[in-house]
């Protein structure tokens, strides 16, 4: 099996923003630029697709943004 | 949990420092809350609004992502305003959002309807759920954020706090609301 180098190795909570594979609501509305209570809308929505973890945090996958990125919602 | 037990120095100073540095969440989610009670209160006199408007007016056209027309009304949030079109002799209402991406405006039907007050009641319903939604996951941040920085410690009468008082701001109406929490003073 292929491994990652080690000085490649991040840990999810020091990974560059870019590299992550998911994010905070703050940081998804971040990136796309816009307010964090229209995260939670289109979340509610379920326009978006989230997970959570331990804690009951809510986690946005990074593949939820391309997407959104792609198809603008429509 | 005990609510009537004296929170220890340190559960006090976490509860302080919890509360510079998720302010901006915490003000906002307020302000949010704030702005359903209004809807909820005015309810009757927005939807009146909105006939009105739709009756005196043709308002500015907006195109929803659906491909659907409709006519502006009124703004009833930030980003969120009342339109209608006509179809046939009946006026159809929508509840349209907004969303300035950076690649583009997106404008889409949160809520729609003949009678424009059961489409608000269920609009105020669904945005309910969306300050659930964001309570919720702030409540989890904040737990997370003191056991990161208060590893070992108990914390929950912190969270505990910070979670009613959330509450208490989606529950109450603001002439019902007061200046109170409990555990810990925040």
């Amino acid at each position: 099996m292929e491994t990652m180098p080690e000085n490649e190795k991040t840990t999810p909570a020091t990974a560059p923003l870019g590299e992550r594979l998911a994010y905070s609501i703050q940081e998804a509305a971040d990136l796309l630029g816009i307010h964090y209570y229209t995260m939670y809308r289109l979340i509610q929505r379920q326009k978006i697709k989230t997970c959570r973890v331990l804690r009951g945090k809510l986690l946005v996958p990074r593949t939820e943004l391309v997407k959104l990125l792609q198809t603008d919602l429509r | 949990m005990n609510h009537n037990k004296r929170p220890t120095e340190l559960q006090e100073s976490a509860a302080t420092e919890t509360k510079i540095a998720f302010a901006e969440h915490l003000n906002q989610f307020n302000g949010f809350c704030a702005a359903l009670h209004n809807l909820e209160r005015n309810l009757e006199t927005t939807g009146n609004d909105a006939f009105k408007a739709a009756l005196l007016s043709p308002g500015r056209m907006v195109k929803t992502d659906d491909g659907a027309e409709w006519q502006h009304d009124l703004e009833l949030m930030k980003d969120i305003s009342i339109c209608h079109r006509r179809i046939a002799d009946e006026m159809e209402f929508a509840v349209v959002e907004s969303v300035p991406f950076p690649s583009g405006e997106t404008k889409d039907v949160l809520n729609s309807g003949h009678n424009v007050r059961e489409m608000l009641q269920t609009f105020a319903h669904d945005q309910r759920q969306v300050l659930r939604l964001w309570k919720d996951d702030v409540t989890a941040q904040i737990r997370e954020h003191l056991e990161q920085k208060y590893p070992g410690h108990d914390i929950n009468i912190v969270v505990e706090s910070f979670e009613y008082k959330m509450s208490r701001a989606l529950a109450q109406r603001p002439a019902q609301a007061q200046n109170q929490s409990r555990g810990v003073r925040i």
